[in-house]
């Protein structure tokens, strides 16, 4: 049975897809996912799920989207003056990451 | 159920989920300020939604479009958010700012009239309201800090396009920067009333405070939002209007002089019996009236959808 692992680095950060373990059961998938997914990466908390429990909902059931340039809904788009506010350099570095993480694993 | 001095003594940044027995004072409080928050979304979103279609280029009309839709995302967002605390449900909340009982934001009860005003909301207000949220990422309802994650997440956009479009207007014509200073003027007190009245005049603050809700007081919100838009509203060029009197204290911080502001106004505007705010408001009923049959088809389309409430028999 494939087990789908999900590893979080830190405390309140989202849990993603890293790769999968075979296991029998649930406890044998937790223990296999804490040798092969959480030794060489920070790892704060680790999931595995039935690979059969997972949805899936790919581009040939359903048009995405996506296809066109959508750079104007980044923050990072904009070139303003001077420095600005914490929370806004906070979304904005969000975005960048999120930006980077596209097409990971 | 939890006893109010358990909720005051664990109100620590997303301690409280609907898992836990609230007592009816938590989840009253809660739900008008999340409630406030999402009409207020949706109430913005439709003041400019006029502006896709006056928009001044294509760019201009793709993302404020993209900026408009997720306003009313995050409405919904805050709906749900609102909705887990089980007091109201998010028809009656809909119903209710149709038809003039819901209140939001101060700034959105005022008519949009000119593309020059649109960078006043979406630089200035957004830019306030998205210090508030920043620090909503740590209220006590676990929902709500779940919501403003993805609301600041999206937020930072629609700042710096807000941002890009004040500097296009204040790098244009001569017309165009004047035009925009006399919006500025118009909005300028409306904007720092954004925080609402100083915290010894705020009724609900020491209550949503104590609880964990509200992570900062009016007083300091003002004072950050100050100090970093007064120097950016300068560096645009725009001229800081004399009144409301603003007097730079010497720790940095901004007093900003009360009775300079037009709180009559204000408190028409809090109970919903501002004029021209009651075009917003009714404006916004229409539209949910003239969607209804939506509404309808798709629940009547989905009988089985979500399954985690169960149906009603009709």
């Amino acid at each position: 049975m494939i087990w789908e692992v999900f590893r979080q680095a830190k405390t309140g950060e989202y849990h993603t897809h890293c790769g999968n373990v075979h296991a029998p059961d649930r406890e044998m998938a937790k223990q296999f996912a804490a040798i092969q997914h959480g030794r060489r990466k920070p790892t704060n908390s680790l999931w595995v799920v039935p690979r059969h429990e997972i949805g899936e909902i790919d581009a040939e059931d359903v048009s995405f989207g996506g296809t066109t340039d959508k750079s104007y809904r980044w923050a990072t788009a904009y070139n303003t003056t001077g420095s600005d506010a914490r929370e806004v350099v906070e979304s904005e570095d969000e975005q960048a990451t999120a930006e980077k993480q596209q097409g990971d694993d | 159920m939890m006893d109010l001095n358990t909720v005051k003594e664990r109100a620590g940044p997303r301690e409280f989920s609907p898992a836990d027995d609230l007592p009816r004072e938590y989840r009253e409080a809660a739900t008008r300020m999340i409630e406030f928050h999402a009409n207020s979304e949706i109430m913005g979103a439709y003041l400019e939604r006029p502006f896709i279609r006056q928009s001044p280029s294509i760019d201009r009309k793709l993302a404020f479009s993209a900026k408009v839709q997720d306003e009313i995302g995050h409405g919904q967002l805050l709906y749900r958010a609102a909705e887990s605390l089980g007091v109201k449900t998010r028809e009656e909340m809909l119903d209710d700012l149709a038809n003039g009982d819901g209140k939001f934001l101060n700034c959105f009860h005022y008519p949009l009239k000119s593309w020059v005003e649109v960078p006043m909301i979406s630089f200035f207000v957004d830019g306030a309201a998205m210090r508030r949220q920043a620090t909503l990422r740590r209220t006590s309802w676990e929902p709500y800090a779940h919501a403003m994650d993805k609301v600041c997440f999206e937020e930072g956009f629609h700042v710096k396009h807000g941002e890009d479009i004040l500097k296009e207007l204040m790098t244009g014509s001569r017309k165009e920067q004047q035009m925009t200073q006399d919006a500025f003027e118009e909005w300028w007190p409306r904007i720092i009333q954004f925080f609402g009245p100083t915290d010894d005049k705020s009724t609900h603050h020491d209550f949503a405070a104590a609880v964990g809700l509200k992570q900062q007081s009016n007083d300091d919100l003002r004072n950050a939002f100050l100090d970093q838009y007064i120097p950016k509203a300068r560096k645009y060029g725009l001229e800081i209007p004399d009144e409301p009197r603003i007097r730079e204290r010497d720790d940095g911080t901004y007093a900003v002089e009360e009775d300079d502001l037009d709180w009559d106004e204000f408190f028409t505007i809090a109970k919903n019996e501002y004029e021209p705010g009651l075009g917003q408001i009714n404006g916004r009923k229409q539209a949910q009236e003239a969607v209804d049959w939506v509404r309808e088809t798709i629940e009547a389309d989905a009988p089985t959808a979500g399954g985690h409430e169960p149906q009603a028999a009709d």
